[in-house]
């Protein structure tokens, strides 16, 4: 009986010594630490998940290659948020609970960020969001850092875009999901400001079986290009009846229209002939050039048994910014010496923004190696400077892209200047 | 005026798709008395089956065919392996609706893992656009026109003229009397189900011809106006269904033409709810009273 008392006794505190080992954000030496992907991998937004992964696997691959993080390795763990917040809490929930090495996440997207940026901010889990909505434009949430531009911003540059063109009558054709219409109401006061008038202003009910009388409506208006962000479903019925009733119109998409399951669903409902006469997209500018992305461009190509048909990502600059704020994270632990979110968080700006005397690095590696001699360091990413304002928000410039035989090809760029002169 | 003929024209392709698909949801809950909400996947299977045979080279029409073929198949199995025993073992309408909706996330997701989620479009010619007193249509939906027809007047002559049909109805009606009077009621069960099947992998199969692109849920999106089209007409009532197509089909369009588009789905669910309280038992029904429908 003593025994099997004693047995039993030592099991527990085996087991609570495994508990207390695993806690806290990776607290064991040896442990690997995980990165949450943390986005949409099937539902309507399914093609998030995937661009993610693109960026999170060949930092990863990059960052354990160099000896991992205070001797941990990293790994990417996908965490799908179906889109919709109704999923994605509880999917925060589950993680928080049960990935006890969790350093932080990629993500949320627009889909679902206004449920969890809170909770994970709570959790004390930093995170490299994907969202562009305005309501984190001032954010006071410590743990949320920003990349990828607002969507805002991304208003003031398809406007630019346009009235660049030429054209002054422009119809917005949005999907009815929060992500979708956060880009409006910008996108309607830049365009406006420019002197051109927004003729028709409809969210677009997703994946219905036709859009034929909206279409209707929408030419009665006479619009000379169309401003859109609507998922590849609504994207290929939308436009190929377009095409079926009147002829095709120029049109300007978002990032979302750049992205593979965009092309494939609409090229195949238009043709690629008339995808390179009528339709241009625009996205953050990260020029597929210098000694970081081609790091990231490196690592990403080898990553094919983890990243299906991984050069498809090489320009996505969406990628790119994942694939830097895995490396911002890594540096950041480095530079506090603690895997600690809670201690590191404080880390990231230092080893971002710009300053005298600081060493710039273009990969994990350098920076560990400056960090490690007793140096400060500036990370600069695949995607570019990052610059965190006050918000913890970095933007930059946008670029103008066509498809020409099925490959997004950059066709003209908007400043950062030019954005800024608009929006004040 | 401008925009309400064109409206009309594109009601009538809406109300066509509907037609097909809420004519095989309704005659299958009509006979069997199981309310199939996996009907949405096996459209959106069959669609798979026509995108594997288009893009194997084959026409659109074989794919038509193969999609009818493939529902017609998949639901009698359906309902000999699965659907059947949970009968034979008491299950009522609402635990027998908990197993559809089981089926519905087992195929969903079987289609996710097995295709990935992308989109997916029909190899198939691209269609010309054709000018019709004042709507315009493409050959594509001429042809689903066409289709929905064609497959309501064989419903009809089949319902209306054959002994099958008389056994269909009896069957539906009361169950144990056509029993009794020797009709060979599982027999009509299985062939009640082949038929369904068919309107339903038809119906995947003309849907994703009008979308261009579809997912492994373009199915189960079309399911509410396709359950609102069958109470609309009548539960079990397949001419209710045909009426409840047109009605919805055609009143959504008109209502995004008058109004806007905003309110085509809440004016087509308006008007469902004002018919339903004027007749609860649906436009055309005879059966859904008679039918132990909260049993």
């Amino acid at each position: 009986m003593r025994i099997a008392v004693t047995a039993l006794g030592a099991a527990l505190t085996l087991l609570a010594l495994g508990a207390c080992s695993s806690a806290g954000g990776g607290g064991s030496t040896s442990s690997t630490l995980v990165v949450g992907e943390f986005n949409p991998f099937t539902g309507p937004d399914a093609a998030f998940g995937p661009e993610m992964v693109g960026g999170c696997v060949p930092a990863v691959r990059l960052i354990n290659s160099s000896g991992g993080v205070l001797g941990h390795k990293l790994s990417c763990v996908q965490e799908d948020t179906r889109g919709d917040p109704a999923d994605a809490v509880p999917a925060v929930q589950k993680m928080m609970a049960t990935e006890t090495s969790l350093i932080g996440v990629l993500g949320p997207s627009s889909d679902e960020a206004l449920a969890t940026v809170p909770l994970l901010n709570t959790g004390h889990v930093p995170m490299f969001v994907d969202t562009g909505q305005a309501a984190f434009d001032h954010s006071s949430y410590a743990y949320l850092w920003r990349i990828t531009p607002a969507d805002d911003v991304k208003g003031y540059a398809m406007a630019l875009w346009a009235h660049k063109a030429g054209y002054t009558r422009a119809a917005a054709v949005f999907g009815n999901d929060a992500g979708a219409q956060s880009d409006v109401p910008t996108l309607v006061r830049a365009f406006t400001k420019l002197g051109g008038t927004i003729v028709y202003n409809k969210p677009v009910a997703l994946d219905q079986s036709s859009y034929r009388t909206e279409i209707e409506n929408l030419l009665a208006a006479h619009p000379q290009v169309i401003f859109t962000e609507i998922d590849p479903q609504t994207g290929a019925t939308f436009l190929s009846e377009l095409q079926q009733l009147h002829g095709l119109l120029p049109v300007i998409g978002t990032e979302v229209t750049l992205q593979a399951p965009w092309l494939k669903a609409v090229n195949n409902a238009i043709g690629a002939a008339a995808m390179a006469r009528y339709f241009e997209g625009m996205q953050p500018y990260a020029p597929p050039s210098g000694p970081a992305w081609q790091a990231y461009n490196r690592s990403l190509l080898a990553s094919g048994s983890q990243v299906p048909k991984p050069g498809q990502w090489s320009t996505d600059p969406y990628s790119m910014t994942y694939y830097d704020g895995v490396n911002v994270m890594a540096l950041a632990m480095v530079a506090a010496k603690s895997t600690s979110p809670k201690v590191f968080n404080a880390s990231v700006m230092k080893v971002t923004e710009p300053g005298r005397g600081k060493t710039v690095v273009t990969t994990f590696a350098a920076g560990k190696a400056a960090l490690q001699a007793g140096k400060q360091i500036q990370y600069v990413g695949a995607g570019g400077p990052i610059v965190f304002n006050h918000w913890h928000n970095s933007t930059g410039a946008f670029e103008a892209a066509k498809y020409v035989e099925g490959n997004p090809v950059l066709v003209g760029s908007v400043s950062a200047a030019q954005i800024a002169e608009l929006s004040r | 005026m401008n925009t309400l003929v064109p409206a009309i024209g594109f009601g009538i392709v809406t109300a066509s798709i509907l037609a097909v698909a809420g004519v095989g949801f309704t005659l299958q809950f009509g006979v069997t008395n199981i309310l199939n909400l996996a009907y949405g996947d096996i459209m959106t299977a069959a669609a798979f089956v026509a995108y594997l045979v288009t893009g194997a080279g084959f026409s659109v029409w074989l794919a038509l065919a193969a999609g009818a073929a493939f529902g017609s198949v998949f639901s009698i199995l359906l309902n000999r392996f699965l659907y059947t025993p949970f009968v034979r073992r008491g299950t009522r309408l609402f635990g027998m609706i908990i197993v559809t909706i089981a089926v519905s996330l087992i195929l969903q997701n079987s289609l996710l893992a097995v295709f990935g989620a992308s989109f997916f479009s029909l190899q198939m010619p691209r269609p010309a656009s054709v000018h019709i007193a004042g709507m315009v249509f493409t050959t594509a939906q001429l042809a689903i026109i066409g289709i929905a027809i064609v497959a309501m007047l064989l419903i009809h002559l089949l319902l209306r003229y054959t002994k099958l049909g008389k056994a269909m109805r009896a069957t539906a009606t009361d169950p144990e009397l056509a029993r009794n009077c020797g009709i060979a009621t599982d027999r009509v069960i299985d062939l009640a189900w082949a038929i369904s099947g068919a309107l339903c992998g038809l119906a995947g199969v003309i849907l994703v011809m009008n979308v261009t692109s579809f997912t492994d849920t373009t199915g189960a999106q079309f399911l509410i106006p396709i359950i609102a089209v069958a109470v609309l007409g009548g539960i079990g009532q397949p001419y209710g269904a045909m009426l409840g197509a047109l009605v919805i089909g055609i009143a959504s369009e008109l209502a995004a033409a008058v109004i806007s588009p905003d309110y085509k789905n809440v004016v087509a669910f308006v008007i469902l709810v004002i018919v339903l309280l004027a007749r609860p038992q649906g436009i055309l029904s005879e059966i859904a009273t008679r039918k132990e429908v909260a049993a």
